[in-house]
């Protein structure tokens, strides 16, 4: 997988962090894995389809959820519920909708599939015995991830 | 409170419909949130939803209007950005109207509507302020 996926999607994330949030990102180490799964209490899970095809997972602790709804609706959040959970993959489909406009512009025309969101569910997305990145990224809210497998098309 | 001064395009037409719009979204999310039984809230979702929809067709008309007045070079891309959020709120009602107001589509909607909306001034309105402080200030 080309690092320039991976830098498209950093990027977007911060940028979309930066704009919505104001919070700035912290880059991890970048580590090669087996399996994709949504461990987290909060996942999002991005279809991508076109020159590239695959998926994205976003990963989130609860309090970093809560605490992100709560800085762009100015209301505490107690539990991700409906409204939680849609504002998170909004998120994520503002970023993966950001990333792919940066693809584009190196001639990888790509489209999102609507997000899926899964709350404290352990599954595993299937990879066809491929490998993915994983990278945890770091800010003043709590610690996230981004995991992605992108083929180009054959 | 949702407002936040970094939401500041620069011309007051614009930041005035948009704290008002901030506000409603507000007041619709509360509502939704709120810890009362659904069926109770209800008819209050269904008003300040309806206002939200009316709202945001009247808050863009005015704004494509003055970009067309300042001659906006980005216009018909805001248009077009305006046109396919109109049709995704049209849909929810449409929804709505056909199947009912539940809560989970309720709470969908509000996320969207406030995600968007954050974005969308954050990002895209923010660039009508740089164009009017490019052009040597405030154009009225």
């Amino acid at each position: 997988m080309k690092s320039q996926y991976v830098n498209s999607f950093y990027q977007a994330t911060q940028d979309v962090f930066r704009l919505m949030l104001d919070i700035n990102l912290e880059r991890g180490e970048l580590q090669v894995i087996e399996d994709m799964i949504s461990s987290k209490d909060a996942n999002v899970v991005l279809g991508v389809t076109g020159d590239l095809k695959g998926m994205i997972l976003f990963g989130f602790p609860k309090k970093m959820t809560l605490e992100m709804v709560k800085i762009m609706s100015g209301m505490e959040m107690d539990r991700i519920d409906g409204f939680v959970s849609s504002a998170l993959g909004e998120i994520a489909n503002i970023i993966g909708g950001n990333a792919l406009t940066t693809l584009a512009k190196s001639h990888y025309i790509c489209d999102i599939v609507p997000p899926q969101i899964f709350i404290g569910e352990y599954k595993a997305v299937s990879m066809a015995n491929e490998k993915a990145l994983h990278l945890p990224l770091m800010t003043s809210i709590g610690e996230f991830e981004i995991n992605l497998f992108l083929k180009e098309k054959e | 409170m949702m407002w936040k001064e970094k939401y500041k395009v620069g011309v007051p037409l614009i930041d005035e419909q948009h704290k008002e719009l901030f506000k409603r979204l507000s007041e619709f999310i509360q509502v939704v949130q709120s810890k009362i039984p659904w069926e109770e809230k209800l008819e209050s979702v269904r008003e300040t939803m309806l206002f939200m929809k009316e709202y945001v067709i009247i808050h863009f008309e005015a704004e494509e209007a003055y970009q067309e007045k300042i001659k906006y070079p980005g216009i018909e891309r805001h248009r077009e950005v305006h046109a396919a959020f109109k049709e995704e709120v049209n849909s929810y009602v449409t929804l709505f109207e056909q199947k009912g107001l539940s809560e989970e589509k309720a709470q969908e909607f509000s996320a969207k509507l406030m995600t968007w909306l954050i974005m969308h001034v954050c990002q895209m309105d923010q660039k009508i302020g740089e164009y009017v402080e490019n052009k040597g200030g405030e154009i009225q």
